[in-house]
């Protein structure tokens, strides 16, 4: 079937018969537990071991609530796990840094700076100077295809140029890894089916190392090398697929390829079996 | 089109003010309000025309605006600072709160007298007031707006390699910069009364002392004049305030 199911417990996330390349991203028996209003522990994620291998773009799946998000967040240093370790390049992490770039599907950006300023915050925090912080900015702006709109202020674009803008502010600093908070959730179906034929474009040319977290199962299909399969409550990995598709992709051949239909009908009747029917959407 | 709508508004905007001088206009004209106690709109306005030209009123209306815009001044950088740094830093926090609680609804004005023993007759006591009046719609707002800031603009920044002790000018400042705006137009407005206040109580110049000074002696024009200068001070103040903030916030949405 092409769908090479592992159990969390063993060898989380390496691809079985093929040698693993370094991973970037290890994520040791990490466990995240929050305390609800009414005082109560909630675990978020239980028991989270997964490693990331460079230049892989993984996706995490799952039904919201089952701690994808914050399973992101920890990658990125935003928050700290209860337990457990999340290493990048084999040094522990202990807050953010620039070389993963978030990307949020909120957007995130700066209001009161224009789409240039915003795209040039990063390199400018670098301690690059103005002029070449500029050329830096408009580079990425002419990437995600927005030329032309440099001087505009986020409220003026549409959701779909806002998240291009994010991209491309986030890029600009030279993550080495990209952390992808459902970035096309907040977008309508024509748009969010665009960025990610552009964003699969933009990643084919440099393959950073991306995780993405979303909860359409067709999204995750059709840009990972690997799915991330997670269940909810509390918030563990159910199975790590890898996703054994030709690149580069393009959607009017993979939507024909029956590969790739296997691929989505399976996960969703592996979600369908756990009881997890929020999902599929 | 947009120029029909904002012209009609002005128009709807001046229609009350051109009404409330027709009434005061006509309870002078129907004989309901004695012309030496309520003289007429026009009388009022030629009278300040005058005054305006001459070198005393001249410096009555400069130190009124001197101690307005320095107790402004000192409100907004207290309001801000204190605001932001009880919204970022919990033990600051703990510290404000309280004596926020205890002081936001206190009567200024009644601790002007003690402030006139302390600091004397002279602008001290009166900036004093219009700052101590106009602190806390400020100081509270700009924490209202600072403990709102989007987190994830936060993140954005420290991943974008954003020092964390630079988060709060970088990031926290100016994402609350809407709400803080909102709050000097309210202190500007409170500052525009008090500076009024305090120099009708207790002063030797000013605006409010030319009122006091000829209610006492039953100029009724002249003791208009000065109200209306306040008002049309307050007028100008604020919508250069409102220029100010249309320029800080061009990027925010709805302004």
């Amino acid at each position: 079937m092409g769908v090479t199911p592992i159990r969390p417990g063993e060898l989380a996330g390496v691809p079985l018969g093929r040698r693993p390349a370094e991973p970037i991203i290890e994520i040791d028996h990490v466990s995240q537990v929050f305390k609800t209003s009414s005082r109560r522990d909630h675990t978020a994620l239980s028991n989270i071991s997964l490693s990331v291998e460079e230049g892989a773009f993984v996706s995490i799946l799952g039904p919201s609530g089952c701690g994808k998000s914050t399973l992101l967040y920890i990658v990125g240093g935003f928050v700290s796990p209860t337990s457990g370790t999340a290493k990048m390049k084999g040094k522990p992490i202990t807050g953010p840094g620039t070389d993963r770039g978030p990307v949020f599907q909120e957007f995130a950006l700066f209001p009161w700076k224009s789409v240039l300023g915003n795209v040039m915050y990063g390199p400018l925090q670098q301690g690059m100077n103005s002029a070449k912080a500029e050329a830096r900015a408009l580079e990425l702006i002419a990437m995600v295809g927005l030329t032309g709109f440099e001087k505009f202020y986020p409220k003026e674009l549409s959701g779909g140029m806002k998240q291009r803008v994010a991209l491309a502010r986030t890029l600009a600093y030279g993550p080495e890894v990209l952390l992808m908070d459902e970035p096309f959730g907040a977008l309508d179906a024509h748009t969010r089916t665009r960025l990610q034929n552009d964003l699969l474009e933009i990643w084919e040319r440099d393959r950073k190392t991306v995780l993405f977290v979303t909860h359409s199962v067709e999204e995750a299909v059709f840009l990972s090398d690997k799915v991330v399969m997670m269940s909810r409550s509390p918030g563990r990995i159910r199975e790590v697929i890898d996703i054994d598709l030709p690149r580069p992709r393009r959607r009017e051949e993979l939507l024909l390829d029956p590969r790739y239909q296997n691929y989505i009908v399976e996960i969703e009747r592996m979600f369908d079996d756990s009881g997890d029917n929020e999902l599929p959407s | 089109m947009i120029t029909t709508r904002t012209t009609n508004e002005w128009l709807l905007g001046a229609a009350p003010i051109v009404l409330v001088l027709l009434l005061w206009q006509g309870l002078v004209s129907f004989g309901y309000a004695p012309a030496t106690l309520l003289p007429p709109p026009v009388q009022v306005f030629l009278r300040m025309g005058q005054q305006l030209a001459s070198a005393t009123f001249q410096q009555d209306i400069a130190a009124t605006l001197f101690r307005l815009f320095a107790g402004f001044a000192i409100a907004v950088v207290l309001g801000v600072s204190i605001g932001i740094a009880a919204a970022v830093s919990p033990p600051v926090n703990a510290v404000v709160r309280p004596i926020v609680r205890v002081l936001a609804p206190l009567p200024k004005v009644a601790l002007y007298p003690a402030f006139l023993l302390l600091l004397g007759f002279n602008h001290e006591s009166k900036i004093m007031l219009v700052a101590a009046d106009a602190l806390f719609p400020i100081l509270l707002s700009t924490y209202y707006g600072a403990t709102i800031v989007e987190q994830k603009l936060i993140w954005s920044a420290l991943a974008a390699g954003t020092p964390p002790r630079d988060v709060l000018w970088k990031v926290v400042l100016p994402a609350a910069m809407p709400s803080i705006l909102t709050g000097c137009r309210i202190g500007l407005v409170i500052s525009c009364i008090v500076v009024f206040l305090a120099e009708m109580i207790t002063s030797t110049d000013g605006l409010g002392h030319v009122l006091v000074t000829a209610a006492r002696t039953f100029q009724a024009v002249d003791m208009f004049v000065p109200l209306i200068t306040i008002s049309l001070l307050g007028l100008i103040l604020n919508g250069l305030l409102q220029g100010l903030r249309a320029y800080l916030l061009r990027g925010f949405p709805s302004v």
